[in-house]
């Protein structure tokens, strides 16, 4: 419909006035006055708008390009050539050998950044000690020789072997004696490679040292069967186990292969099979053995000889002249209850010593002769190579020295200067030698009175093999180019001695090529890449012969009692000196995160103690951190007191390994040296002496412990059973006797979902054994920043996981029930009888997770997979999440350790950073930080799978604790495959969740500590 | 507000004679318009040393790190979030003279709220600088706002009682500041018309144009009484979120439902206590003895004893709970408190908190100033306590035994807490410097009706019950402010 209304404007356009017509015929009714604005004073005004708009727009420009600072690029130069084995992002592993034991190495980008074990190794199957994972972080050590030296000043290569070959030509002109001195050795290309030197210069000899040595069993062996050897135990074979202070699964011999053996029948799988070892430990101080033993006795030092000939008597029911009784009745009627077991166990029983005296060990031969144990847990046939030190030699080799018939010495992986026990008398005797080499890759205290350091390879930049027992050969390769001006050890003799060969590499070659390789059925190029790729070959093993022992003991008993006599002085307090876990013998200890690896049963980081009874500090009024000077054997140190439950009345303990003074900034002067203490007598080095004299000092000096407090005061986080008890119900004492209760009945909240995995844990109380091997696996895999010992005392140290120990006393004549609460084992009089408990704590992943609830960031979340996860860039640093956490497992960076001048022991340098993990992030300070359960691990394991196009395999991706650990007392897995370890371990009637009443559903399941004590005993 | 003649027996809310409107603003802007003198300049010396020991202490711990502080793994809040919590607490007073007892009218709280908010103010500041100085990452404290952000649905979680508090404090601190502000309008026009030159530049700006007309004082009214209804209920809300950032928790000591009523009752408590602190000596120094009179010192002494009563029932039911629950964790946790190694501070606290103000009972003692002021001093110093007891006591041993630990001070913590009272106490003493510290608008409007010389003028113009005068005259016998004997006479 058409409108005809027509509008008008005005009345102008009403009446089409001839004005309007006229204007209308334009665009604009009325002109724009364009030119006038152009060219008039709109723009000349004082501040014209545009000329503001200008103004602004460049002031804007300008402000936001100077603000525009260049931000520090650093150019990463991408591979020229791209090596076809190197995959930026993707981890190369290489086969190599950790002191005998087969290794793999993780390598990133042509970096070594983590040590794992060897699945095949035939000591751990894949396990690997703390100081093993500990070693990679030496590569990166900054404080290493970086160059050849003469006389304390840099040489060149070249310089170096013109100096050396002249002095030794002239050494061996002048008719002096050349010695090398070594640790024990067992490599046969290193040995060959020593013999041609000896060939070379007729007076060399070489003399394996090694600080802590087991002459006295080799020498007994010799004596009791005519065969000079460390024996190879097979703690798997034993079901009885008695131990008089040898510390098996800590220190002693191959605590590694020992630790797998021993909880192979303590394992859920062989408690499944109703079966359990018992497990006896006879010592002074507390080691890591004696709190994973089912009884453990303390004696003092001066009793252990008794107690040894108490022992031989009642198992041969013999009575050897001279043997008496314990003063001790408990211990007495111990030693007879053990006797008893043994004999019962024959051919399955097993009887340890720690001492390195020869008598004390040729009775224990005895004993064992006796007990059939040659041939079955005692194999002397395929001998153990791990230490061959003799410390006769080496004190003849001082007297040498002495008497100035040496010429030349030449250290290699040896430091007598600090772990001979009479340094000064070494030290003074070695000024007396024209040429001293050491090879060592620290300027450490023997180097420092060398002529030349010729410094050696870090083993993983070594060409290498090794022969840690009978019949097993591993090789080692290196995984870096050297990273300072260094040469292998071997080279360097090489070239001294003016081989035919060349190159060291050429001469393993030639080793292999003539023997070994074909040991192993392998032969020519093709069988030494097999070898590299597999790292080792294994023979099959020599027959085990059974052996009888047959020789006179009178005179040992009366050898074992007069030793034992000389300790006993008055009152006086005994000294047992031994290994720490963590510090060994002291030759890492320029290594922050050993340093930092509470000793598994003190708990004690950075420092050396003396440790002493609770009684003996009861009545010497002494408190924990008082210093106390201890003087024995004419040598006295000052140390801090610890009061150590277990530490038998009237003994004080001291760790070896600590006290250098040239090892490195992070190692010197931590602790004090105890190796004087030692003294030498009928041919071996004792580690027991008389305190002549001890006392307090008046210093306090705090001890920097990870954990105060020792007892668990009764709380159901700790679970556990006795074997009886175990055989009747399984679910003893786990608290699921009853019916399992479930806590998540009720629950206000809907439950993740966790479709494909649900990853979590398994952990058995009672294979762990608390070595900590794990706490410093996951600190190289985590990036985990060392602190130092000011904020461990803090109790700030970073550890993502850390082993418990409590301690509970069994008051026999009052109570059945273990003793756990601080304030009735502050009424307790009796603290001998004491039980330990290690137990791994780590994040428990709860599927209820407290920390995720109270966070106000959303920095802490549950995945999908069951992890508790943190957001390190979303974290405030609010530390509710910590407060609120029930098992104090969450880390907060209080510091940034990795770049703050004050925390100079880590990482505060571009080098050593070259050690970190890229798969996982530094945190900074102010950061929350806890166990992601290796989630790197768990995204390169799906990641892998995805790629070759199959679903993910149970036992595939395994966590570093996991990894680690030579008891496999971790089980990691997804808790959704019905069929996966984990989940069957989980299933087990032994199974407890740590709190579970408070219904946080913690992804970690313990299983119940099983303690196999004895039937006979009332 | 109350024009007509209060009852006789009542005592009166201002004292001396012939007070006059004029009388009022003269004695309250005397610390405004004149120079200051010498106890001024040496309490702002002291305190303003004490607020730069604050600033270097906080810039320290933002240089270094948290680690600065005495914290450790398993205590992971000690002194800041004790003083945070003691801060927030001390506020309150403030918010409970303005909004409740104007909303229940009670008129002695006209001389002393402007003091009470301004401290409330200032103690929610340095609450505040607290929460900012305790993350680990404070440059990162706006991921706790609810902020769009690019992280696609990445917001705050509306589960955590720090986001609660995050909205708590910031309602507080803003309500808070406005009520202040408004009541401050007419007594900034009052300053404004007496200056001169920049001052009344400076005063007619911040007076917002004030111009006294009835329809202004109208709206005022109406404002102040929208005000309070909205900050009456902060007065219970924000201690009780405060109080949830424990009791939400699942720590032994923490997780109680007592917490809410507790801490609210607690908050008052040490409020007044730290009201009675200033004012007890501001009345002196400032000659406002007429208008701070011993009526509302025992007032507020009265609150102080029932608020400390309903604190000990409360620490009390906490023990029987405890007891009674049979839940092993939390009875460790209280016998630890009682007996463990803290057991000074649990003392301290119920010490502090819980007997000694049981002396109130005693009128001697609510009418004594030294005595009220020596009190009000233990009163902060238990209620800081209480706060350290429940937070360090619970984490430093909680349920895994081996992690259990003690937390020790550094001289980081202790100079931050010490620095914040001297941060609070320079802002207090700038405060009375340029602002009137009693609201000179309020008590004119009951200077009419509640004062002395109005009660004077009933007794002498006689038609009171002899009883009743006598009463009165007897009441008056507290009165540090009154001669007693010019009622001889009358």
């Amino acid at each position: 419909m058409d409108s005809n209304k027509k509008y008008w404007k005005g009345l102008e356009e009403l009446n089409k006035t001839p004005e309007f017509v006229e204007k209308n015929k334009n665009e604009f009714a009325e002109p724009i006055p364009i030119e006038e604005v152009l060219s008039g004073s709109g723009l000349s005004a004082k501040t014209p708008r545009r000329d503001f708009l200008k103004a602004l727009g460049f002031g804007v420009g300008a402000v936001t390009l100077a603000a525009c600072q260049k931000v520090p690029v650093h150019k990463s130069i991408p591979y020229l050539i791209k090596p076809e084995e190197v995959t930026p992002g993707v981890a190369n592993y290489y086969s190599s050998t950790y002191e005998g034991q087969a290794i793999l190495v993780k390598t990133r980008e042509g970096r070594p950044i983590k040590v794992e074990g060897n699945p095949n190794d035939v000591f751990a199957k894949g396990g690997l000690s703390a100081q093993a994972q500990a070693s990679v972080l030496d590569l990166y050590d900054v404080n290493r020789t970086k160059d050849p030296k003469i006389d304390g000043s840099d040489a060149a290569w070249p310089e170096v072997d013109a100096f050396v070959l002249r002095e030794l030509a002239a050494i061996a002109a002048g008719g002096k004696g050349i010695r090398i001195v070594t640790s024990t050795i067992h490599s046969p290309s290193t040995l060959a490679v020593i013999a041609d030197f000896v060939a070379k210069y007729p007076t060399a000899k070489h003399i394996n040292y090694d600080a802590v040595s087991y002459t006295g069993i080799i020498q007994a062996n010799q004596n009791s069967f005519g065969k000079a050897a460390l024996p190879h135990y097979n703690f798997d074979k034993a079901e009885v186990i008695v131990s008089f202070g040898a510390d098996f699964l800590g220190s002693w011999i191959s605590p590694e292969e020992f630790t797998r053996q021993y909880v192979s029948n303590r394992n859920s799988k062989s408690l499944e099979s109703k079966k359990m070892s018992r497990h006896i430990q006879f010592e002074a101080g507390m080691s890591l053995t004696g709190t994973n033993a089912d009884n453990r006795y303390p004696i003092k030092p001066s009793e252990e000889g008794v107690a040894l000939l108490s022992l031989y008597n009642a198992v041969a029911g013999t009575s050897l002249a001279g043997s008496k009784k314990l003063s001790n009745k408990a211990i007495d009627n111990a030693i007879t209850l053990a006797a008893k077991e043994l004999v019962a166990a024959k051919g399955k029983a097993l009887v340890v010593a720690g001492s390195n005296d020869v008598a004390t060990q040729t009775l224990v031969n005895a004993i064992n002769s006796l007990l059939g144990s040659y041939g079955s847990t005692i194999d002397l046939d395929n001998p153990s190579k791990q230490f061959a030190g003799n410390d006769q030699d080496f004190v003849a080799f001082v007297n040498e020295l002495t008497r100035g018939e040496v010429g030349a010495v030449l250290f290699l992986n040896a430091n007598p200067a600090y772990d001979y026990f009479k340094a000064k008398d070494f030290t003074d005797a070695l000024k007396k030698v024209r040429l001293k080499i050491s090879f060592s890759d620290h300027d450490d205290e023997t180097a420092l009175l060398s002529n030349v350091i010729a410094p050696n390879h870090h083993y993983l930049e070594s060409w290498g093999d090794a022969n840690a027992v009978e019949g097993y050969y591993t090789v080692v390769q290196p995984t870096i180019n050297p990273v300072y001006n260094t040469r292998q050890a071997e080279q360097s003799l090489l070239v001294w001695s003016e081989s035919p060969v060349k190159d060291y590499y050429t001469y393993v070659r030639n080793t292999w090529d003539k023997g070994l390789l074909a040991k192993g059925g392998l032969s020519g190029q093709k069988g030494w890449e097999e070898l590299l790729q597999k790292g080792m070959i294994k023979t099959a093993p020599l027959a085990a012969g059974t052996y009888t022992f047959g020789h006179e003991l009178n005179a040992v008993a009366q050898t074992i009692l007069d030793h034992s006599a000389s300790l006993v002085s008055g009152d006086n307090f005994e000294l047992q000196v031994y290994q720490s876990v963590a510090m060994g013998d002291g030759k890492r200890a320029n290594n922050p995160w050993l340093q930092e690896l509470p000793d598994p049963v003190s708990k004690v980081t950075w420092d050396n103690f003396a440790a002493m009874s609770l009684s003996d500090i009861k009545k010497l009024g002494y408190e924990e951190g008082d210093v106390i000077k201890i003087e024995a054997n004419g040598y006295s140190v000052e140390v801090p007191v610890l009061a150590q439950p277990g530490q038998a009345q009237g003994t004080i303990s001291v760790a070896v390994g600590y006290g250098r003074v040239s090892a490195g900034p992070v190692g010197n002067n931590v602790g004090k040296n105890a190796f004087p203490f030692y003294s030498f007598r009928n041919g071996t080095l004792q580690t027991t002496a008389v305190i002549t004299k001890f006392g307090k000092t008046g210093i306090i000096s705090p001890l920097a412990q990870t954990q105060t407090h020792h007892s668990y005061e009764g709380r159901s986080v700790i679970r556990e059973a006795s074997f009886t008890a175990y055989k009747k119900n399984p679910a003893a004492g786990s608290g699921n006797e009853g019916e399992h209760k479930d806590y998540n009945k009720t629950s206000l909240w809907d439950d993740h979902d966790r479709p494909v995995y649900d990853w979590v844990m398994a952990i058995d109380l009672n294979a762990c054994t608390g070595c900590g091997a794990c706490v410093v696996a996951c600190s190289a895999e985590n990036n985990i920043p060392v602190v130092g010992k000011d904020e461990v005392k803090r109790r700030r140290e970073m550890h993502w996981i850390r082993i418990d120990r409590y301690y509970s006393f069994n008051d026999h004549g009052n109570s059945e029930e273990a003793v756990t609460k601080e304030k009735e084992i502050a009424k307790l009089t009796n603290f001998d009888n004491v039980s330990v408990v290690h137990q791994p704590m780590l994040c428990q992943h709860c599927d209820h997770a407290p920390c995720e609830t109270v966070c106000p960031v959303l920095a802490t979340v549950h995945s999908s997979e069951g992890l508790n996860q943190m957001a390190y860039n979303r974290c405030i640093g609010t530390r509710y999440c910590a407060n609120n956490c029930p098992y104090k497992v969450r880390r907060f960076n209080w510091f940034n350790y990795w770049n703050d001048s004050r925390f100079d022991n880590y990482l505060n340098n571009e080098h050593t950073q070259l050690v970190l993990n890229p798969d996982v992030t530094t945190r900074f300070r102010g950061v929350m930080e806890k166990c992601s359960m290796c989630v790197q691990r768990i995204q390169a394991g799906k990641l892998k799978a995805k790629m070759e196009k199959r679903p993910l395999k149970d036992g595939e991706i395994k966590v570093a604790c996991q990894q680690t650990c030579s008891a496999n007392a971790i089980v990691f897995g997804n808790r959704n495959d019905k069929n996966s370890e984990v989940y069957k371990a989980l299933q087990s009637e032994r199974t407890y969740y740590v709190l579970e009443e408070l219904n946080v559903q913690p992804g970690i399941g313990y299983q119940v500590k099983v303690r196999n004590l004895s039937e006979l005993e009332a | 507000m109350a024009s007509h003649s209060e009852s006789i027996i009542r005592e009166p809310l201002i004292t001396g004679t012939n007070i006059t409107y004029g009388q009022i603003t003269d004695d309250v802007l005397r610390p405004v318009e004149n120079m200051p003198g010498k106890a001024w300049w040496i309490g702002f010396t002291v305190a303003s040393l004490g607020a730069t020991l604050w600033v270097v202490a906080i810039s320290y711990t933002f240089w270094f790190g948290i680690g600065a502080w005495g914290l450790n793994k398993t205590v992971g809040w000690a002194w800041d979030i004790t003083g945070f919590v003691w801060w927030v607490g001390i506020g309150h007073a403030g918010t409970l003279i303005s909004a409740v007892l104007l909303l229940f009218r009670q008129n002695w709280r006209n001389s002393i709220n402007r003091s009470a908010e301004a401290m409330t103010i200032f103690a929610v500041i340095c609450a505040a600088t607290y929460i900012g100085a305790h993350m680990g990452r404070p440059w990162m404290a706006v991921y706790s706002l609810p902020l769009p952000n690019q992280y696609g649905s990445l917001w705050v979680n509306w589960n955590s009682p720090l986001i609660w508090d995050v909205f708590a404090i910031s309602t507080y601190f803003s309500v808070s500041l406005v009520f202040w502000y408004t009541g401050l309008l007419p007594d900034i026009a009052t300053i404004r018309d007496r200056a001169t030159g920049l001052r009344r530049r400076i005063y007619s700006v911040l007076s917002f144009g004030w111009t006294g007309s009835v329809k202004t004082w109208q709206r005022f009214e109406t404002v102040s009484l929208i005000l309070a209804g909205i900050s009456t209920p902060l007065v219970l809300s924000v201690h009780t979120i405060v109080s949830m950032d424990f009791a939400t928790s699942l720590e032994p000591g923490w997780h109680t439902t007592i917490f809410p009523p507790y801490f609210v009752a607690g908050a008052i408590f040490s409020g007044f206590a730290m009201v009675q602190t200033l004012l007890l000596v501001a009345r002196k120094v400032l000659g406002l003895e007429n208008y701070i009179t011993m009526f509302h010192i025992e007032s507020m002494n009265k609150i102080i004893l029932l608020t400390g009563s309903i604190v000990g029932v409360a620490y009390l039911t906490e023990l029987f709970i405890a007891f009674y629950s049979q839940a092993e964790y939390e009875q460790y946790a209280f016998m630890n408190r009682i007996s463990g190694p803290y057991w000074w501070a649990y003392w301290s606290m119920m010490t502090c908190n819980v007997i000694t103000p049981q002396l109130f009972w005693f009128k001697k003692i609510r009418t004594n100033i030294p005595l009220a002021w020596t009190l009000s001093i233990v009163v902060n110093i238990g209620m800081w306590f209480e706060r350290f007891v429940i937070i360090v006591t619970s984490l430093h041993r909680d349920y895994i035994p081996s992690s259990w630990a003690m937390f020790y001070p550094t001289w980081v913590d202790v100079s931050i807490f010490i620095g914040s009272i001297g941060l609070f106490f320079t802002m207090f003493l700038l405060f009375i410097r340029v602002l009137p510290s009693v609201a000179m608008a309020e008590v004119k409007l009951i200077l009419k009706s509640s004062s002395e010389q109005a009660k004077r003028k009933i007794l002498e113009n006689g038609h009171v019950e002899p009883a009743e005068a006598e009463f009165y005259i007897g009441s008056l016998g507290k009165f540090d402010s009154v001669e007693q004997s010019s009622y001889e006479k009358v």
